[in-house]
């Protein structure tokens, strides 16, 4: 399995190199920005392990150009810094996971094992209807203007079912299994609190009411 | 009003308004006064060359042309009332004094009652302007006309004297007043003065606070400025603290490190690498738990977080992160709503609990934001296993880990709960009713000012 490995520090880069072959891992390496973006459009890699601080830029500008350019290989990001809007940002840009310094090469070669393993049976699904685009693997919605909103697990269930068949009648019955909360009886009222959460991304028109039937994805190309 | 800059000084704005418009009333009243007076000294000769039209009548009607003829033959009537005047009955003529004849005479052709005033030009015109009152009259059959009337030009002398007088008044009057705004302003803006002295006590460090009696307008300013000062005390004396520590705690087992490296006459045995490895991360939790400790902001004035937005970004990241789980977001606060938690404090709270909730739920997690107006809770259930009651009470304080399998239970919890009494709140534990932990993170909501 061929392995990009994009980190500047040669004594960490190293000892990874080394225990990433002894994994099983066929690995290159990488120790600038320009490198990592140039190797990673040529080559095929199964999946990278990616510094942020890299001497000649952030490694958030490499992932963003990666994905712009419809590259889907799972990355695992290595950072110093470890506050939460960093992570936020990290996965924002298109990481699969991140990994704070310092950590054990096990930690690490075990997120790899995980993230190899999620992306396998992964088909590129993208829902869309109306200018909307429904973004399966990531669960973010992009909305005809261009911005992308991130949904949580309901809201994304929700809309999923909704637009897998725009302008047909959901009955509230439908959508009641898309739900699992806490509560372990979710009502009528949980759905209708839902669509609304829907609607103020995606505007009032998108989602029609059935009033005593259901909800209809009323945004058609 | 647009038309005045904000950021000129205030002593200037008063001048430049209060002077020229103290200047311009002055001599608005004194125009004011001016015209009063002319109306009324005009008011007051009508009145009198009314009164004597109605005398002469009288005269007549009562003793006949006879008598009129007397008048008319001395300066009598000049005498007793300094006014002229003239008589037609039928085709005589009368009048006095001799001087007035050539102007009054050709008032006599018209026989309409009312006012005249005349302005005449030229050498030959003895009486230059008078006001004049004519009426006219039948007396036993035959038309007859009087005039009376009075020379102006005194009038208009003395009239003027007096507006001269006003003017000089007013002009005392007016210094006074622009004296008094100019000493108002001085004596008002001289606690602005003492502020600006305070300030400078501060910064050349002679003073440690402002401490000045400084006008109701700059007292939240000083406050705010103070309680600013207070923070940053504060805030030098943490870090110190916290520097101090680190020092301590990481130069220990750096030079432990570099000791056993450089002595080239011991060999790297597995349990010597065990050990260097464990000094190296003692020096890394170290590190780790002061900078978080320092990246804290604590409760500042103008710092706000969007709890919905931020909430949004972390449990999508959370369900990124944990594929098989489940986070929701409980909330009916909008998209704005801005709360007085300093951003990224906010995000570590909900970032430390919704991870601990992400490894410990089973399926699900549920993060409920509310907002009671004076109290701001943020709560985190999971369905996981719980925590078992006796060690609900140790749960976030640091150093304890529940579970050593698991890492971070402890830290993430024990940030959460610094953060959370930085901004004089609580975190609670419980065990729910149907299983799983809740943690309850309440703060009260200040105001400032």
């Amino acid at each position: 399995m061929r392995l990009l490995l994009v980190e500047d520090d040669t004594l960490i880069a190293d000892s990874l190199n080394r225990q990433l072959t002894a994994a099983g891992f066929t690995v290159d390496q990488a120790q600038t920005a320009r490198q990592a973006e140039q190797l990673g459009k040529q080559e095929d890699y199964r999946a990278v392990v990616l510094d942020l601080g890299l001497p000649d830029g952030n490694g958030l500008n490499v992932l963003k150009n990666w994905r712009a350019d419809k590259l889907t290989m799972p990355v695992l990001i290595l950072t110093a810094r470890g506050d939460w809007q960093d992570k936020v940002n990290g996965l924002k840009a298109g990481a699969d996971d991140y990994l704070a310094k310092p950590f054990q090469a096990e930690e690490l070669l075990a997120r790899l094992n995980a993230l190899i393993r999620r992306s396998e049976g992964r088909v590129e699904a993208k829902l869309a209807a109306g200018g909307f685009e429904l973004d399966e693997y990531r669960q973010c919605l992009q909305t005809p203007d261009g911005q992308e909103h991130s949904l949580t697990g309901t809201e994304f269930r929700l809309l999923r079912c909704l637009m897998s068949r725009p302008g047909q009648l959901f009955s509230k019955e439908q959508l009641l299994e898309q739900l699992y909360n806490l509560n372990d009886s979710p009502s009528d009222n949980t759905i209708e609190a839902y669509v609304r959460r829907l609607r103020k991304i995606t505007g009032t028109d998108a989602i029609t009411t059935r009033r005593g039937q259901g909800y209809i994805f009323n945004a058609l190309d | 009003m647009p038309w005045i800059d904000p950021r000129r000084s205030i002593r200037k704005s008063l001048l430049t308004l209060l002077l020229p418009a103290a200047i311009a009333l002055m001599v608005a009243a004194w125009i004011v006064h001016g015209l009063l007076l002319e109306r009324m000294a005009r008011g007051f000769v009508e009145d009198r060359l009314q009164d004597e039209v109605a005398f002469l009548e009288h005269q007549l009607r009562q003793s006949g042309p006879d008598e009129i003829r007397d008048i008319a033959a001395g300066d009598y009537f000049e005498e007793v009332f300094h006014h002229a005047f003239a008589l037609r009955i039928g085709e005589q003529v009368h009048s006095s004094p001799e001087l007035w004849t050539p102007a009054l005479q050709p008032l006599l052709a018209e026989a309409r009652s009312g006012f005249v005033r005349e302005t005449r030009t030229g050498a030959d015109a003895a009486i230059a302007d008078f006001l004049a009152y004519r009426k006219a009259l039948t007396l036993n059959g035959e038309p007859v006309v009087i005039v009376v009337a009075e020379d102006l030009t005194t009038l208009h002398h003395s009239q003027q004297e007096l507006h001269i007088w006003t003017a000089v008044v007013s002009g005392i009057l007016l210094v006074l007043l622009l004296l008094a705004i100019w000493q108002a302003i001085r004596l008002s803006l001289r606690s602005v003065a003492q502020l600006q002295q305070g300030l400078q006590s501060l910064q050349t460090g002679a003073s440690q606070r402002l401490d000045v009696n400084a006008p109701a307008e700059f007292q939240p300013l000083i406050r705010q400025l103070n309680l600013l000062m207070d923070t940053l005390d504060q805030r030098l004396t943490r870090s110190r603290d916290a520097l101090a520590n680190l020092s301590h705690s990481v130069k220990t087992p750096v030079s432990a490190v570099r000791q056993v490296l450089e002595d080239d006459t011991r060999v790297l045995d597995p349990e010597m690498r065990q050990h260097l490895a464990q000094r190296l991360s003692d020096i890394d939790r170290q590190l780790e738990s002061e900078m978080r400790r320092g990246r804290f902001a604590g409760p500042q004035a103008g710092k706000a977080a969007q709890p919905i937005s931020q909430a949004r970004d972390l449990l999508w990241m959370m369900g990124r992160l944990y594929t098989d789980k489940n986070f929701e977001l409980e909330s009916t606060l909008g998209p704005d709503t801005r709360w007085p938690i300093e951003e990224h404090d906010l995000n570590e709270i909900l970032g430390n609990l919704l991870d601990n909730a992400g490894k410990w739920a089973a399926r699900s997690s549920v993060l409920t934001l509310k907002d009671s107006g004076d109290q701001l809770m943020i709560m985190v259930e999971d369905d996981g296993p719980g925590v078992d009651p006796k060690e609900l009470p140790s749960l976030g304080t640091r150093g304890v880990r529940l579970d050593e399998q698991t890492p971070g239970h402890g830290l993430g919890l024990a940030i959460a709960r610094e953060i959370t009494e930085r901004y004089d709140g609580r975190l609670r534990f419980s065990n729910r009713a149907a299983g799983g932990l809740s943690v309850c993170a309440t703060m009260p909501r200040k105001r400032h000012g």
